[in-house]
């Protein structure tokens, strides 16, 4: 239990967690002390007094500790002289506070006053007007007029660019600090900074590049009035007109709660449209902060290039035929071809969508294998025996826990939680980060551990030597119900740790609290599903599974990778495709034609090809029958997390028309196949069927998905203990499934991993996956356009001296059945001997690493 | 480039504090005497010694008066028209002094034949002793009008036989 101690306010007494901030405390019991700087997930500032509170305390006898009394047995209280500001005060016992008292309804209505005198009161035409904490602090304590005369107001410039996301209007500015503070503490790239003072005091950035933290758009929430705006809300629509729908993130494996405010809009042919999107607090996932991805990463849904009408081939042509005739014909293939059809889906299906697909796999044959493309990592066991513990919150580890960061850039991957492990390292945890290059975690790291391209899953078997070495095994949990201990553990005592992985396995080890984040960068899928096994074996000796805050984290490609491995689609089942190509092929939001060179010939011999899609990729152009399905904003639906929190999305935005929810095709589908069952009118019913017949998901329905509780500190949009505009969390928190680690019964196994590093001749293309990229449907989304690099590779600088390319040169890359113009950068970031490939930013076939000839284009 | 030229005395600033961040007022400093003001580039030039960000680099040197981030006259010259200075007349001194100068009275400014620069300032510490007018850091207390313009020509004619003497040399 968390140690409390005892404060008096207005006149009552309450005991509240040692350490507090005063305004949280004084919150945390309904008690409103109005705030403009002061931000509960940031450090206090005391900028603009707007918190002031009269503040004593009781006073006690020196010697003997006894609190003094008065001749009526009240307790003596020292009061300060002047008021104080409330956020910079940390509770203590026998803290005195009086929040409603003349002088401190003075003092709130005096700072409102001045605030006022160099504030602009255009409401009528700012967009924060309606959800503005400066608005609601004024009607609620403002002198309702002013003694400053009105022709001496402060006037400054109202639309300062502080990179191409956020614009400033510096006549708004309360100069409150929340954005500067932000960058710095939270984000940790201060670019945001204060110039000049007094009345000339302005917030500025001449950071080159500016303000272009994937982290941007947040200042715009946390802003306490109209000052930060973002470039794509602007003008676009007032709060009160809107409807907020709760949504998730369809971008990466972190599930940030979103709010999708919709309106009906002319420019979507008076249709309800998303205007913008909001982070909606969820403590447990993103608490009130989401990256730029999602947040203006929605216009892909109405975007131009959206298809609206089933597609056949014709004459080798893809024309438009009715929904009726594609599903007939699409029907009638898959009874033809029954067993040698292949089912894929991509890493951001929902889960109705994969088990309806599943469905109709099954109807089509009992044999059917289901593919998962990209078709680039595996560990579902793993995750499934060690995966994080139900309650895990990265917000919770600090001093005396750790965290291993390995084969990920965090930064790129899954950006909610580069920011969480960085805020853990400054609240104390270990945080050690191994990687085969250098990463932007790396800065906040106490061991980073190098290791070479293949032998990510070394790094892990060696700490788990380590944890035998030094004696940090779990001795209970291993004889008690793991199995394959034995042999693993005589590979572990034949293992030589070199010394960096040592000092960084022992840090670990030494922790509470342990938490895995694995990726799966630079690796094929049998590379991954080692690394996950090397994960499990060590989270599982060393005792760090089956309770919150321990265990592991899949950074997935996908946000909703784990629902498919759930719903049993594998990358494996796709590699069997490529040794024996299927005749037919049915893909779901899958792409392997526009990613991976290798799929081209497994492609060749296909009889019919199907592909259910928002845009026509290209395998949609090499399609038979291409099915235009909706984007997550126009569905209800469920997407599972890389923690395996399954949460829900609710329709946000009119469909186009034409289109259907990726389950319903197929459901539809299902019901042709050899007389398949009905389908489903309802999402909530595919659902009810999953919990019925996936054990993972039993205990899930739709109404507990939806359950919400109070989260702490609250943020409301119109309260006066202002935190920003994020939503409250009406939707639902989601709910994770248990592993097996937290199953008592349920027995564990272990099992010595592949090690043997594949050694490779010349130099190793790395395709790398990075946050702002090509790939449809977020490319869609023009909005980022300038965000998104062009094509590049990065070279070792060793490696570039050899081959006479320089910094900027245009390089032919030829890997595999992959060939591709890029432009080299020589950074630094490149391991020798490997060339790194950025992804789905031009046509970079490159799906996993392969061996490459590069060649300087000559001009 | 500073790291270059100085590399004796920056080595030295940095010895004197816990870490680098905390070196970068005198650094500053330094700046400013190497290009007579605070430039964006030297503003960068600093950031990058210290590691920090150019921003915040720039947030303190437009904190304090002290750091000039325009270009400024041969005499740089700081009034400062606080309330307590204020009291007693160094705001009517000042305008009066710009004045004389031929510079804005309201906020002051460089002469045209650059040789004053003329600034209104916050405290300068000396409060007791206004109207006070900085000089490159130097203070001349307890001024009325007429002293400073005597002062104003004894450096005018300092800077004249200054110039001369560089003529002769040429
Ligand atoms: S821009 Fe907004 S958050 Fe930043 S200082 Fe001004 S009022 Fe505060
Ligand atoms: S961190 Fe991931 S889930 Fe969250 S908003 Fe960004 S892309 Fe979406
Ligand atoms: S000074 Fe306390 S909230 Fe601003
Ligand atoms: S107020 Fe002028 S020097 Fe202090």
């Amino acid at each position: 239990m968390t140690e409390t101690v005892k404060i008096t306010i207005d006149g009552q007494d309450y005991h509240v967690p040692k350490g507090m901030n005063l305004v949280d405390a004084a919150k945390l019991h309904g008690i409103e002390i109005p705030t403009f700087c002061y931000h509960p997930k940031m450090s206090p500032a005391g900028m603009c007094r707007m918190c002031l509170v009269e503040l004593g305390s009781v006073q006690k006898d020196r010697e003997s500790g006894e609190v003094l009394v008065d001749e009526n047995g009240e307790p003596l209280v020292r009061w300060f002289p002047t008021l104080q500001t409330a956020c910079t005060q940390t509770v203590h016992d026998g803290m005195v506070v009086r929040t409603q008292t003349e002088r401190v309804a003075e003092g709130r209505s005096s700072i409102v006053e001045f605030l006022l005198t160099s504030h602009p009161l255009d409401c009528p035409t700012c967009d924060k007007g309606g959800e503005c904490g400066l608005q609601e602090l004024t009607m609620e304590y403002g002198p309702g007029e002013s003694k400053f005369r009105y022709e001496d107001k402060h006037h400054a410039e109202k639309h300062v660019p502080l990179g191409d996301l956020i614009i400033l209007d510096r006549e708004r500015c309360i100069l409150c600090a929340r954005c500067v503070r932000y960058c710095d503490e939270l984000v940790g790239e201060p670019v945001l900074g204060f110039h000049n003072r007094g009345r000339d005091l302005v917030i500025e950035t001449v950071s080159d590049p500016p303000f272009d933290t994937v982290f941007s758009g947040n200042t715009t929430d946390i802003c306490p009035v109209g000052a930060l705006t973002t470039a794509d809300f602007r003008f676009g629509a007032r709060p009160w007109e809107m409807d907020p729908v709760p949504t998730i993130c369809p971008h990466c494996p972190v599930g940030c709660n979103l709010t999708a405010d919709t309106r009906l809009s002319a420019d979507f042919g008076g249709k309800r449209a998303i205007k913008r999107i909001m982070p909606r607090q969820n403590e447990a996932v993103n608490e009130i902060w989401i990256c730029d991805k999602g947040r203006f990463g929605h216009h892909h849904s109405r975007a131009e290039g959206r298809l609206r009408q089933p597609l056949m081939r014709r004459d080798g042509e893809l024309v438009p035929v009715s929904w009726d005739e594609a599903l007939a014909t699409v029907a009638e293939k898959l009874v033809q071809h029954g067993s040698k059809a292949f089912f894929a889906a991509g890493h951001s299906l929902a889960n109705e969508d994969l088990w309806e697909l599943r469905k109709l796999a099954r109807q089509t044959s009992r044999r059917a294998k289901l593919g998962l493309c990209p078709a680039t990592v595996s560990g579902a066991q793993a995750v499934q025996q060690a995966g994080v513990g139900v309650g895990t919150r990265l917000q919770d580890l600090g001093a005396g826990d750790a965290l291993l960061v390995i084969a990920s850039d965090l930064y790129e991957h899954a950006p909610l939680w580069w920011l969480q492990v960085k805020q853990a390292a400054e609240r104390g945890a270990t945080v050690v980060v191994a990687n085969a290059r250098p990463t932007k975690l790396d800065r906040y790291a106490a061991h980073t551990v190098r290791y070479r391209y293949g032998e990510a899953a070394r790094v892990l078997h060696n700490f788990a030597a380590m944890a035998l070495r030094n004696d940090k095994l779990d001795a209970e949990l291993l004889s008690a119900r793991v199995e394959g201990w034995d042999a693993l553990e005589e590979e572990l005592k034949g293992s030589r740790v070199p010394a960096e992985q040592k000092s960084a396995a022992e840090a670990l080890l030494e922790a509470q609290n342990l938490v895995v984040l694995a990726g799966n960068d630079g690796m094929g899928f049998e590379q991954h599903a080692e690394l996950m096994q090397a994960a499990a074996n060590l989270l599982i000796v060393s005792g760090h599974v089956g309770r919150a805050n321990n265990g592991l984290v899949a950074v997935w490609p996908g946000a909703n990778t784990q629902g498919a491995l759930d719903m049993g689609f594998t990358s494996e089942a796709v590699g069997e495709a490529w040794e024996k190509p299927p005749a037919m092929w049915v893909l779901a939001e899958a792409d392997p034609l526009g990613e991976d060179a290798r799929m081209a010939q497994a492609f060749d011999q296909a009889d019919f090809v199907v592909v259910a899609a928002q845009f026509l990729t290209a395998t949609a152009r090499r399609a038979d029958v291409v099915l235009p399905v909706q984007s997550f904003a126009e569905r209800e639906g469920t997407f599972t997390n890389g923690m395996r929190r399954v949460q829900r999305f609710y329709v946000a935005q009119s469909p186009l028309e034409g289109t259907l929810p990726a389950w319903k095709a197929f459901a539809r589908l299902t019901e042709r196949v050899k007389d398949g069952p009905k389908p489903f009118v309802a999402a909530e019913q595919v659902m009810q069927e999953i919990t019925e017949k996936l054990a993972p998901y039993a205990e899930m329905s739709y109404a507990n998905l939806a359950h919400v509780e109070e989260q702490f500190p609250p943020i409301r949009r119109d309260d006066l203990y202002y935190g920003g505009t994020a939503y409250e969390n009406t939707g639902g928190l989601g709910l994770q499934w248990r592993t097996d680690a937290e199953s008592p019964r349920k027995r564990l196994s272990v099992r010595p991993v592949e090690r043997s590093a594949r050694r490779w001749e010349g130099l190793l293309a790395v395709p790398l996956r990075v946050l702002y990229d090509r790939a449809l449907p977020f490319a869609a989304s023009a909005l980022m356009d300038g965000h998104v690099p062009a094509p590049y590779a990065e070279l070792n600088a060793e490696d570039a001296a050899a081959l006479g390319v320089a910094e900027g040169d245009r390089i032919a890359l030829e890997a595999g059945a992959a060939r591709v113009e890029l432009t080299a950068r020589v950074n630094g970031h490149a391991p020798q001997g490997v060339v790194l490939v950025p992804q789905h930013l031009g046509d970079v076939l490159i799906a996993a690493p392969e061996t490459c000839v590069v060649q300087k284009i000559e001009e | 480039m500073l790291a270059e030229k100085y590399p004796e005395r920056i080595k030295q600033i940095f010895a004197k504090y816990p870490d680098k961040r905390s070196a970068v007022m005198p650094l500053l400093y330094l700046a400013q005497e190497e290009y007579g003001w605070l430039t964006e580039e030297a503003l960068r030039e600093v950031a990058g010694l210290c590691d920090i960000d150019p921003t915040q680099a720039r947030s303190i040197a437009g904190f304090y008066t002290m750091f000039a981030e325009k270009p400024k006259g041969k005499y740089w010259l700081q009034v400062c028209t606080d309330l307590p200075c204020a009291l007693r007349g160094a705001d009517q001194f000042f305008h009066e002094l710009c004045e004389y100068l031929g510079v804005d009275p309201e906020h002051g400014g460089t002469t045209d034949d650059g040789l004053f620069t003329v600034e209104p300032v916050m405290c300068l510490a000396a409060c007791d002793k206004a109207p006070v007018l900085q000089n490159n850091f130097h203070f001349h207390e307890n001024l009325n009008i007429e002293h400073a313009k005597q002062l104003i020509e004894k450096w005018r004619a300092e800077a004249a036989a200054e110039e001369d003497k560089d003529d002769e040399a040429e």
